[in-house]
């Protein structure tokens, strides 16, 4: 499903009003992997850790963020020149994943764990730590928004074999 | 039950409901106008991470350049003129993540993951709403991951609770 693309420059002048304008608004910092815990604790009631601390009350703007991420998705699908469908191409991907449908799964299903596993031990992820941390020029971040690119920078070119 | 007239029940319910839920439904908005843009600046498109890593196409990079010079700028500037947020009426909170043990370690494995799906948790329910069955199982996989840590988390604040109880 290709989606038309805006040039960049306007994108991200786009995404950092959306940074600001979230801080207007809510009054803190814009994050989307908090709400996967949210969305755990929701589902399993039993694991403790998603049911204290930060994660008291977990039906809040988080998770309800999260849910908005779809609806965006979708407006934005439905505005490129090709009817919506579902598609599992992955463009240069396509190549070097493995090619059977149950591998590119395991193979997603892993990264993905990686993702969410990383983004819980790091705190954050990347809009938190890099997008917004960034912006308020936070070390912690800066260092873990480093690592994020040189760690997926590695990972690509072994992957890529270049 | 009350015997209000029922326009004023309706009405005084939907006040409520609004007082309650007001910052679910800001939170919504602001979600669906994060996919939106994630989407249109190709944070969904599995090219632009391979071309970025592999120095071809600079586009998602410009986008974060860009983003983090504006919202900074615009950080600087809510924190002078001290604004108030919407939602809650209060100062801004400029809440700042701090230095976690992990890390270093977690900001590695997130890298890794990062190169293997060519997506971030921001990115992956956008992509669903794009119709990219990849999307569902990074998901998927990312609730998998999540789930992992809080169990751990739990594990770990279980065993320090019975050696306290132990010590005492």
């Amino acid at each position: 499903m290709e989606v038309v693309v805006w040039s960049a420059w306007i994108a991200g002048i786009a995404m950092g009003l959306f940074v600001i304008f979230h801080f207007w608004l809510m009054g803190k910092p814009a994050g989307c992997s908090t709400g996967y815990g949210n969305f755990c604790g929701m589902m399993f009631k039993r694991v403790e850790y998603f049911r204290t601390g930060e994660y008291k009350n977990i039906n809040n703007s988080r998770l309800w963020f999260l849910l908005g991420i779809p609806i965006g998705g979708l407006i934005s699908a439905l505005g490129s020149p090709e009817p919506w469908h579902f598609s599992f191409d992955m463009g240069m991907y396509n190549d070097i994943l493995p090619q059977t449908l149950a591998g590119k799964a395991i193979w997603l299903i892993f990264g993905g764990a990686l993702l969410g596993f990383g983004a819980r031990l790091a705190g954050a992820c990347t809009t938190g730590h890099a997008l917004v941390g960034g912006a308020m020029m936070n070390p912690p971040s800066l260092l873990a928004g480093a690592i994020f690119f040189m760690s997926a920078f590695l990972t690509t070119h072994l992957l890529f074999g270049t | 039950m009350h015997k209000l007239p029922i326009i004023k029940s309706i009405r005084l319910y939907l006040v409520s409901f609004s007082f309650v839920y007001r910052n679910n439904f800001f939170g919504l908005l602001m979600g669906i106008a994060f996919g939106f843009f994630m989407s249109h600046a190709g944070a969904t498109t599995y090219d632009y991470h391979a071309k970025m890593f592999l120095f071809q196409d600079f586009q998602l990079l410009i986008v974060i350049a860009m983003a983090v010079v504006i919202a900074m700028i615009g950080v600087t500037l809510m924190k002078k003129f001290h604004v108030t947020a919407i939602a809650t009426g209060a100062e801004v909170d400029f809440v700042k993540k701090p230095y976690q043990k992990g890390l270093i370690a977690g900001a590695m494995l997130f890298g890794i993951g990062w190169g293997m799906t060519a997506s971030c948790p921001g990115t992956i329910p956008a992509m669903i709403g794009e119709g990219k069955i990849a999307g569902i199982f990074a998901l998927v996989g990312l609730l998998i991951g999540t789930m992992a840590y809080g169990i751990l988390q739990s594990y770990i604040r279980l065993e320090k609770a019975q050696k306290n109880t132990s010590e005492s």
